[in-house]
């Protein structure tokens, strides 16, 4: 056992969760409380196991770690293949923190097929940590699509009126982009065969080909297309209010929490060094794209009646800012990239859970049905505000420290106005949450019904309060996370240099 | 008539032994039926043990070809005969459930399956186009009274007679290419093709045009496709699995043959452009109708349509990784569809009325099994990775790639995107609607069970673990002479 978790640990980490899913299948269809205790078991076990990638993470060692590389379909060079750098580290320890949190959410609050829901959800998190590891680009591509049946599951089954619609179009689009970088995975597999003589799937070595201008723009364009669908970069945010506001709440966690930060992920971990040329040229369409979604978003969530479109539409405008922070390139930027992600992470899913036990109890979203109900929620309206406060980047909590480092960045590149749109969208998200707070928690009260609200549950509490302990912690002491995301930053954009040189000297070189 | 068919060996045999096994199989059900009627309650298990022998025959059997060069037994068929062999058991094992509930449990159904098993069999194996004919035509009357099995209901004698006009239709397409074949190189021996030039000649390019209309019929190729979508829904669905899956793959398989002798210097390019605009129709066409499809076995249809618009690809590509990537394509069609087949006679109370998809509503949480393994099979055939299905896709597509068939590919994959539309529809119906129907579908037998449970263990398993399957394809793509690589 001892060996298993100390040479396997990431597999363990991954399959840990299918496996309990596995297991679920053996229970009882009515036995419902066995269900959600037995899911929330191994999502716990799985919290208290990721944990030591955080103490025995190598601070100095700029590549992967916790490696493990065993041939699986051999002909082809395909690998299962994982590791472990600054970047995937936080974004792991992200998603296995907010699993137990979303399904601690559930717990009062999800009543149809139970053991079905604890299934998808552990299957899930298998999904998403697979493809947060995986170094070989045809597993990866197996795990990120894996992703899908659950979630499409989860919006479908257990969520809001127009659920069908919603998961429908979650599925469709995501599949439309993964599709085309499907068959760019298999031809870079193709040429590295022609080039070398040996198949190959694993990302390091995918990245020794160097391609011509038409070819490597084409080849980012599918990655690019794949993964912009999932963060979404604007215009291709059209599924995510949808997918958002239909979604039960723990969906909606998972989806704002993790899913939309594998789209970032995949950017920076296999197109950006696969192409870095493309990546350079297309960079400041990718800023663009980004300062377009802070303040688009930024503009829609102000004018949403549905406190959940609301926060699904804030998050547009978060995630332009991680864009532009990437598009800019400069360490400090990419670090608060990653910072942020984080920290949206925590934010939007402490907010979506909050939004969600009031909705368990009124029944509705509408911000005109609340008003003045801080005295008879004061700790959901506590944790709400805290929430609020980090998404908006109050000094003192995570989000100002991500903020701050992508504005501060960006300032540096050569794109200084990028960083002076980004701030007016930093500014606008102050106006559009602290209104939400305003007319939900504090305005006049002018609905009987509100008077009766129930505060928040135990459950609910210790999900949210784990959150916001997180919050303050990053905020306080930031350097905890950075110390682990910059040597990997560094070491991105050393390996991204290298590779942009090399292609450089081959182009001069060539008549 | 050549001496050395008069004269069998003891290899000859041995060689034809597992398509002998069948036959007599198939005859000894319809004895017992005549005499011991009472014994009607074992026919899918002797069914069953007949091709278990066949199966054990085929593996004993001496490799190399008998019948003076005529019939082949080597890696290709028998890992063709491993997949026959698996669609016949699962076919077997959801009709005795079937045919139980419908109070239709007749010999003939397992007679008339062996035989055309047989015959699809004979398809894989023959090297002189005479046997693959005769294999070709053993099918199709099997199966022409299969299609019209439920002799009282009007959709099932619409479903006989549709198949059995487009069917005859189809054998003359392909007995007009024999003979033009045999017109060009003296013989009806497909080695007797490999000739330096025989492909230059305009008789034998409409020959062998013949034979790809004559087998696109059997494979449900666009445009040969408008049959399948009325004979799968009046016949009976377990003979629907089999035919959907068994005789498609046969065909592909004398294609290849007839294609890899004849096109000795590689496939000519207006050939292959040919090739690519069928494989391009069917996809799109079977995949744009299934979107507007309400009755799942015609949606099925369509879809399989589509699936062999994939399989087109391969023969478009053609080569060893082509052929090994289109059988892995088959054993992953195979565990999916026969599985849905299986599902959906499982799931539907009434067989002699049409099978509207709404009436699934609510199995997911009423009849749970099935409906969870339609619903992998669906995502399988949309090509999900972790399923077969993916592996199928992955090898077709990464096969046409290799050889610079981009814009194939990419019209693949948008086809693949369409599907995803009408699968994800019944899944959707499965799932997340209400019941229409007051009674919940029929409890799931034993049998189905266990034809549901091996689909299912077949899609994750070479889903997850593909490694092997893919080798023993290549080592079997490898016993056909292909020009180049």
């Amino acid at each position: 056992m001892q060996r298993l978790l100390a040479d396997h640990l990431l597999s363990v980490l991954v399959f840990l969760p299918a496996a309990g899913a596995l297991l679920l299948l053996l229970l009882p269809r009515s036995a419902v409380g066995a269900a959600r205790a037995f899911a929330i078991a191994v999502s716990l076990l799985e919290l208290a196991l990721s944990l030591p990638l955080w103490v025995r993470f190598d601070l100095a060692q700029q590549g992967f770690q916790f490696r493990e590389k065993i041939a699986w379909i051999p002909q082809l060079g395909i690998s299962y293949n994982v590791g472990l750098d600054g970047i995937s580290l936080l974004l792991v320890l992200l998603t296995t923190i907010l699993t137990p949190v979303s399904l601690l959410f559930s717990y009062s609050h999800v009543e149809k097929e139970v053991r079905g829901f604890s299934i998808a959800f552990l299957i899930l998190e298998t999904g998403m940590l697979g493809s947060l590891v995986a170094l070989d680009l045809a597993l990866f591509y197996v795990f990120w699509e894996v992703m899908l049946v659950p979630m499409y599951f989860i919006i479908g089954i257990w969520g809001g009126p127009r659920r069908i619609y919603a998961s429908m179009k979650f599925f469709l689009f995501t599949m439309a982009g993964s599709l085309l970088m499907f068959l760019a995975i298999l031809y870079l597999a193709i040429r590295h065969q022609a080039a070398t003589g040996v198949w190959s799937f694993a990302f390091e070595d995918l990245y020794r080909l160097a391609f011509t201008g038409r070819t490597e723009t084409l080849l980012f364009l599918a990655f690019a297309l794949a993964f912009a669908i999932k963060v979404p970069v604007f215009p291709l945010h059209t599924w995510l209010p949808d997918a958002h506001t239909e979604a039960p709440t723990a969906g909606s966690i998972i989806l704002a929490g993790v899913l939309l930060k594998l789209g970032v992920y995949g950017y920076l971990r296999f197109a950006l060094p696969l192409f870095p040329d493309a990546a350079m040229h297309f960079a400041p369409w990718l800023g663009v794209l980004g300062v377009i979604g802070v303040i688009y978003g930024a503009a829609v969530a102000y004018a949403q009646h549905d406190m959940k479109r609301l926060v699904a539409y804030s998050s547009v405008s978060h995630l332009g800012l991680v864009v532009i922070g990437i598009g800019a390139f400069t360490t400090m930027s990419l670090t608060g990239s990653i910072l942020q992600m984080i920290n949206h992470g925590l934010s939007t899913g402490a907010l979506f859970l909050l939004v969600g036990v009031l909705y368990e109890r009124r029944h509705t979203r509408e911000l005109d049905a609340y008003g003045g109900i801080a005295g008879i929620v004061p700790v959901t309206t506590t944790l709400f505000l805290i929430a609020t406060l980090s998404s908006i980047g109050l000094p003192g909590l995570n989000g100002f420290v991500g903020e701050f480092l992508i504005l501060l960045g960006t300032w540096t590149s050569p794109h200084r106005w990028w960083a002076a749109a980004a701030a007016s969208g930093v500014i606008l998200s102050a106006i559009y949450m602290l209104t939400l707070v305003q007319r939900v928690f504090w305005n006049p009260m002018t609905h009987e019904e509100n008077k009766k609200l129930t505060d928040i549950r135990p459950t609910e509490f210790i999900a949210a309060a784990v959150l916001v302990v997180l919050m303050v912690w990053i905020g306080v002491r930031p350097n905890d996370v950075l110390d682990r995301i910059r040597p990997s930053v560094e070491h991105l954009q050393k390996v991204v240099a290298a590779k942009q040189q090399a292609a450089t000297y081959t182009r001069n070189a060539a008549p | 008539m050549t001496p050395d068919l008069v004269k069998f060996t003891h290899a000859d045999l041995a060689a034809i032994a597992p398509e002998m096994v069948l036959a007599l199989t198939g005859c000894l059900i319809l004895l017992v039926e005549a005499f011991a009627p009472r014994l009607r309650r074992w026919f899918a298990t002797l069914a069953l043990a007949g091709v278990a022998g066949s199966l054990y025959f085929l593996l004993e059997a001496p490799g190399g070809t008998t019948f003076g060069g005529r019939f082949d037994t080597s890696s290709l068929t028998v890992l063709m005969g491993l997949f026959l062999g698996a669609a016949a058991v699962l076919a077997i094992l959801m009709a005795k459930p079937y045919l139980e509930r419908t109070g239709e449990e007749k010999g003939e159904f397992y007679a008339l399956l062996l035989w055309g098993h047989l015959g699809v069999s004979l398809m894989t194996r023959g090297l002189d186009l005479v046997i693959v004919f005769i294999g070709l035509e053993t099918l199709s009357l099997a199966f022409y009274v299969l299609a019209g099995f439920f002799r009282s209901v009007a959709a099932s004698s619409e479903a006989g007679l549709k198949y059995f006009l487009t069917g005859a239709f189809g054998s003359a397409f392909t007995l007009y290419g024999v003979a033009l074949l045999f017109g060009a190189s003296g013989g009806t021996k497909i080695e007797g093709f490999a000739r330096p030039g025989f492909a230059d000649s305009p008789a034998v390019i409409f020959g062998l045009l013949l034979l790809l209309v004559g087998f696109g019929f059997k494979m449900s190729i666009a445009p040969f496709h408008a049959w399948a979508p009325d004979v799968y829904q009046g016949m009976p669905t377990p003979a629907v699995a089999y035919l959907s899956v068994a005789p498609k793959g046969a065909s592909l398989i004398v294609l290849y043959r007839v294609f890899s002798a004849a096109f000795e210097g590689g496939m000519p390019d207006r050939f292959r452009t040919g090739i690519i605009a069928l494989a391009i129709l069917s996809m799109t066409l079977g995949n744009v109708v299934a979107l507007a499809q309400r009755d799942i076995k015609r949606l099925l249809a369509y879809s399989g349509i589509a699936q062999m618009g994939y399989v087109t690809i391969s023969l478009a590509v053609f080569g060893k990784d082509a052929l090994a990537a289109a059988i892995v394509f088959f054993f992953a069609y195979l565990a999916s569809n026969a599985g849905a087949f299986a599902a959906v006679a499982s799931l539907y109370r009434d067989e002699t009325k049409p099978h509207p998809v709404a009436l699934l509503a609510g199995a997911g949480r009423r009849a749970p099994f099935a409906a969870a393994v339609l619903a992998l099979c669906l995502f399988s055939l949309a090509g999900i990775p972790a399923t077969a299905g993916f592996i199928g896709k992955f090898f077709l597509f990464k096969a046409a790639l290799e050889k610079g068939f981009y814009a194939l590919a990419l019209v693949g994959i948008a086809n693949s995107l369409i599907s995803i539309g009408y699968y994800l529809k019944v899944v959707y119906i499965l799932y997340m609607r209400e019941p229409v129907e007051a009674d919940a579908p029929p409890s799931l037998a034993p049998a189905d069970r266990l034809a549901l449970a091996l689909c299912a263990a077949a899609i994750l398993g070479f889903g997850i673990f593909p490694s092997t399957l893919w080798e023993v394809a290549r080592r079997a793509a490898a016993t056909l002479p292909f020009a180049g690589p």
